[in-house]
């Protein structure tokens, strides 16, 4: 037994910690009393309402994020407990649920915060804005509300095309369109129920602010090609919630911030530092949206040598450089700077080579293998978390998919982990644990194969 | 073929217990047979084109093996068990597949079909959620692009007057399924509702004409009829997810209760409005398949663009349809079903509840596995449910 | 003088009760034996017991209404009606003001929403074992106890362990685990009584705790989960000194009600054969 104290497993970055204080901000109302006066909606994370409804002068409030704030002070549970009481069936999101129970507590409370919730709580909002993307949960649980709140509830319509779709001639234009005509909808509504006009100004400075950051997030991730892997997924959950939920409402701030922590990761990257204070024995990725109850999970693995170098979920788009000096309407350039066509991504991934072989790939079986895998190429992952949630179809159902094609195509092996985002009786992290040993073991076999191929790692 | 072929409800009993042997008779004959899956496929577009449409199942009584590599376990079981179904070459007759974005598990399930599958021709709807303005322009052109890809793979164009007339055949069916649901209105009704999903199951597996000449076949049959329903105290509206098999419905019937009504997908949410012929096709249906099924996974509100929002204003302009079926049925009691894991009608539950209970409908919620042995406990719950109502 | 009696039997997954009341309501009989896996002969054989205790023969009952899980197996009952309806009344028998009641059977559990004696909404875990008779009576058995003793043994405990797994099997491990940790056998056995109430509770909190809450069933019994359930839903929990018959004595009950509204309408209910088969190998 040594008499030193070993450091901490994970090696977080000092920057994190700044970025993660603003996430708080958004609950404590710490943004000074001119925010806490302004409404406030309820949204769901999503690429198009934030910057609008900053640029209207309403304060947005993510339940997804509180009720992950929940989880992770284990205060979750008594409001699930209070969404089934309510009659909301116990399959449903974890997140939806934690919230269902929020909003009837406060019912109960007459509209006011329930002094249990954690980081100050979710003011009352006057809208909930929900988002037809990513899941049905989306648009289904703020509608569910209405039991709760009077608040109308719009649901942000985005396209969702097949990837072959995508490929077609007129779909990117058409698309972009769509946008435009819905959002603009969205904002002729938010008009109406704010009784003013929008600043269009004021949206070129909110939807315009986040590039930079994007840009960054960007940078910070090819750093993170490096070896050792110099930033722990764990900080980069830390910050994403920063950038994602609180980007449009303080763009200088929060670009400030990544600016330190792209000069901290830099730094670490020359002078060879990790992400954990262990040696890399593994490089991994983890699929799927955190287990944001039990992080210190991850602190034991690192203790392993178990470097989580790159993560699935959350990432940065490659920035886009486009000129929108050639268009005139404010709400297209606020589109046009965000909604990316396929056949550029592909060409800017993958080079005109590969792009053409994965072109052909989804034409002809309306997917290409080689997707969803070039992350694990890049960062030269060694093994894969597969973080199955029992609540979450829609991050669920492709896991097992990817999981074959992993094997398959990139001789990377994965651990399936059962759990959920929010329910934390369905986690085991010791029945995880259990498994980490054999899985050393499966990772250094197929470390092998791959040498025996070829493989650059 | 039999040399003496039944008719009317003998029939459709016969075509939903051996659903495929029609489609296999016509693709040996050289006709192609496009599957669908629910109720958002535009079915005119197959048939306009001389193609069979014929919607996917699971089966609720073959166990799943092979759909768990592909999809985990906590996922609706209906569609594991097609996914199971196409896995084990149940599904190996069908020339085309059409899939559509019902809900999370079915959006993916296109793309799994794809790879695990592989029908040879496939496309993939990805129909709005939403009831908007732009949604609707966006649901025009996923019905274009159907047509495109249908043309595509028929290797024919459809011409404006075939793509009409298929609408009026496919809105006869829509008017011989409402002609039949208005025999179950007597006391005691004249159909079952046992004998409604045989019989909506049996005409999606047919080609539309064939379809409706059974459905004519069971109307007159049924008016005729001396061995139908007994006359019970309780009836019931059945509101819910997806029941293709008469298991759940027959153990409702075997106590003292009639369905007299539904709202689910093997029942009316496909017939209950029609496509409106207008001057450019595409437009009627883009509308009629957007906005007119009742389905939870569409968002419907009083008024999107309303600023004022009032809970009762709103669950009335989404659920009073829910009254007038009670009303004009008669029914004196709502059964609440959805299976376990359907998220889309999870969340409608509470909603359709504080409807229900504001216009003094007595309600009661099951959930069920997609198995037969799930169906024994909640006998008991149906049954309390009717000695409260009773 | 013609003189009328009522029968209701409440035949359950673990145990068959029956009850015998004359037309004031006054019971006459009260049986309970184990169902066993032969329902049929059984109730003939309960059914029986209980004529003899109340000095009757067979063809003096006006009417037999039968309920619980076996309900359609007793071949001489007029009318099945499901436990649900019939705890309802019978537990408004002995608690007129009840407006929850709670039953935790060897193999499931409810939750009754009760007003002015009538049932208006229910709740059913009947699933999995976690949260019934069950979960305790494998746990003691696996801890060799007897499944009476442990309310009494739980009294004694001062520091309640928590027993989190919701699956039964699971739970018997933790039990096993913490007392191998030199947890003493009081604290675990409360940590089981608390997690089989925070379970029911969870349940019946659909249909709102109003009082007065009332408990049944063969785990009512158990004093510990009595406490263990008033902890939980933070209020008074009522429970009637024979905790087994409610459903039994609610069938007589409404039995008797059925037969006397007929009788006012100038009716008569139809009734089966008044016969007791033979408890023969091949009956």
């Amino acid at each position: 037994m040594t008499q030193q104290t070993r450091p901490r497993a994970l090696n977080r970055l000092k920057s994190m910690y700044a970025l993660r204080a603003e996430v708080d901000k958004m609950y404590e109302g710490g943004g000074g009393s001119e925010e806490e006066r302004k409404p406030v909606a309820w949204v769901m994370l999503e690429g198009w309402a934030n910057p609008i409804l900053n640029a209207m002068g309403i304060r947005t409030v993510y339940p997804e994020n509180y009720s992950s704030v929940c989880a992770a002070q284990g205060l979750a549970t008594p409001f699930m407990e209070r969404a089934d009481a309510e009659g909301w069936p116990s399959h449903l999101c974890g997140y939806a649920r934690t919230c269902v129970g929020y909003s009837s507590r406060m019912v109960e409370l007459g509209g006011e915060i329930p002094p249990e919730a954690p980081a100050g709580g979710m003011a009352r909002p006057i809208l909930l804005v929900g988002s037809g993307e990513v899941c049905d949960a989306r648009f289904k649980w703020f509608q569910s509300l209405g039991r709760f709140f009077d608040a109308p509830v719009w649901t942000i319509e985005s396209p969702s095309p097949s990837l072959r779709e995508r490929l077609q001639e007129d779909a990117y234009e058409r698309n972009v369109q769509f946008l435009v005509d819905e959002l603009k909808a969205f904002v002729a509504f938010l008009e109406k129920l704010m009784g003013k006009k929008m600043d269009w100004d004021q949206l070129e400075h909110t939807g315009g602010g986040t590039t930079e950051i994007n840009r960054l997030r960007w940078e910070i991730n090819e750093l993170r090609k490096a070896r050792p892997g110099p930033m722990h997924t764990r900080d980069f959950w830390s910050a994403m919630s920063a950038a994602l939920y609180r980007g449009a409402a303080d763009p200088e701030g929060i670009t400030q911030g990544h600016r330190l922590m792209y000069d901290e990761v830099k730094e670490r990257v020359d002078r060879g530092i990790a992400g954990i204070n262990r040696p890399e024995k593994y490089r991994l990725s983890f699929e799927g949206l955190p287990p944001w109850h039990s992080l210190g999970f991850l602190e034991q693995l690192a203790d392993r040598g178990w470097n989580f170098v790159i993560e699935s979920a959350y990432r940065p788009g490659r920035p886009v450089s486009i000129d929108l000096s050639k268009y005139d309407d404010p709400m297209e350039r606020y589109v046009r700077r965000r909604y990316r066509s396929l056949d550029e991504s592909l060409e800017e991934d993958y080079g005109p080579e590969e792009a053409e072989i994965i072109r052909k790939e989804i034409l002809r079986d309306g997917t290409s293998r080689r997707l969803g895998l070039r992350h694990i190429r890049e960062y030269q992952v060694d093994g894969v978390v597969l973080h199955i949630l029992l609540s979450c179809r829609a991050a669920s159902s492709g896991l097992n998919l990817l999981q074959q094609r992993m094997l398959d195509t990139l001789k990377v092996p994965a651990l399936v982990i059962e759990g959920d985002i929010i329910d934390t009786s369905l986690f085991n992290p010791a029945e995880a644990l259990r498994k980490a040993e054999a899985f050393e073991e499966t990772m250094d076999h197929y470390r092998q194969v791959r040498k025996e191929l070829g493989m650059p790692w | 073929m039999a040399a003496e072929q039944s008719k009317g409800l003998a029939r459709a009993r016969e075509v939903y217990l051996d659903r495929s042997r029609r489609a296999k008779e016509l693709r040996a004959e050289g006709k192609k047979v496009v599957g669908y899956l629910c109720i958002y496929p535009v079915l005119e577009m197959v048939t306009a084109l001389d193609l069979m449409p014929y919607r996917l199942f699971g089966d609720m009584r073959e166990p799943i093996t092979e759909a768990d590599s592909y999809l985990p376990t906590v996922v609706c079981p209906f569609l594991r068990s097609c996914l199971d179904l196409g896995l084990k070459d149940r599904y190996d007759f069908l020339d085309g597949i059409i899939t559509c974005h019902i809900c999370d598990v079915g959006a993916s399930l296109g793309g799994l079909w794809d790879y695990a599958v592989q029908t040879p021709f496939s496309h993939h709807l990805d129909t709005p959620h939403t009831l908007h303005e732009t949604s609707l322009k966006q649901e025009k052109a996923m019905v274009v692009g159907l047509k495109e890809a249908l043309e595509g793979f028929a290797g024919r164009t459809i011409s404006a007057p075939a793509l009409r007339n298929a609408i009026t055949l496919h809105n006869q069916q829509r008017a011989l399924v409402r002609e039949m649901y208005d025999l179950r209105k007597p006391d005691p009704p004249l159909i079952s509702g046992v004998e409604t999903v045989r019989v909506i199951k049996a005409i999606q597996s047919l080609p539309v004409q064939e379809g409706n000449q059974l459905l004519r076949e069971v109307i007159s049959e049924a008016r005729e009829r001396r061995d139908g329903p007994r006359k019970k105290s309780a009836r019931l509206l059945l509101w819910g997810s997806i029941l293709d098999d008469t298991a759940l419905v027959e153990m409702i019937e075997s106590l003292d209760a009639n369905v007299v009504m539904d709202d689910t997908c093997v029942g009316s949410r496909g017939f209950f409005s029609d496509v409106e012929l207008t001057e450019d096709p595409l437009d009627g249906l883009a509308r009629y398949y957007l906005t007119e099924i009742r389905c939870p996974r569409t968002f419907r509100s009083r008024d999107y663009m309303e600023a004022r929002k009032d809970y009762m204003k709103d669950l009335e302009s989404r659920f009073s349809y829910l009254h007038d079926y009670a009303r004009d049925w008669n029914a004196g009691g709502v059964i609440l079903e959805s299976v376990r894991y359907c998220d889309t009608h999870g969340y409608e539950v509470p909603g359709v509840e504080d409807y229900l209970d504001s216009v003094g409908l007595p309600r009661t919620y099951l959930e069920h596995d997609y198995t037969e042995g799930a169906l024994a406990p909640l006998r008991t719950r149906v049954q309390g449910f009717l000695e409260i109502i009773g | 003088m013609i003189r009328i009696y009522f029968a209701g039997i409440d035949l359950g997954s673990t145990m068959t009760k029956i009850v015998i009341l004359d037309e004031e309501g006054q019971v006459l009989a009260s049986v309970i034996s184990h169902t066993g896996a032969e329902h049929r002969r059984l109730a003939n054989r309960v059914m029986e017991e209980a004529l003899g205790k109340a000095g009757l023969g067979i063809k003096e009952i006006t009417f037999v209404l039968a309920t619980g899980y076996g309900r359609i197996n007793v071949p001489f009952a007029d009318q099945q009606i499901t436990e649900l309806t019939c705890h309802a009344r019978g537990v408004a028998s002995f608690f007129p003001n009840v407006r929850l009641a709670i039953d935790i059977g060897g193999q499931d559990a409810k939750g009754l929403k009760i007003r002015n004696g009538r049932l208006l909404d229910f709740v059913m875990s009947d699933k999995c074992a976690a949260g019934t008779g069950r979960f305790l009576e494998v746990i003691a058995d696996a801890l060799g106890l007897k499944v009476e003793d442990l309310g009494e043994i739980s009294m004694r405990s001062t520091r309640k362990v928590t027993v989190s797994s919701t699956c039964t099997v699971f739970a018997q491990q933790e039990v096993v685990n913490h007392l191998s940790a030199g947890v003493a056998l009081e604290d675990v056995v409360a940590g089981l009584h608390d997690a089989i109430a925070s379970r029911v509770a969870r349940m019946v909190r659909r249909l709102k705790v109003e009082l007065d809450v009332v408990f049944t069933g063969g785990v009512a019994k158990n004093i510990g989960v009595v406490k263990a359930l008033e902890e939980h839903l933070g209020c008074a929990v009522l429970v009637p000194e024979e905790p087994l018959f409610s459903g039994a004595i609610g069938a007589a009950l409404i039995g008797k009600e059925r037969v006397m509204q007929a009788l006012d309408r100038g009716e008569v209910l139809p009734t089966r054969e008044r016969r007791l088969e033979e408890a023969t190998f091949f009956g």
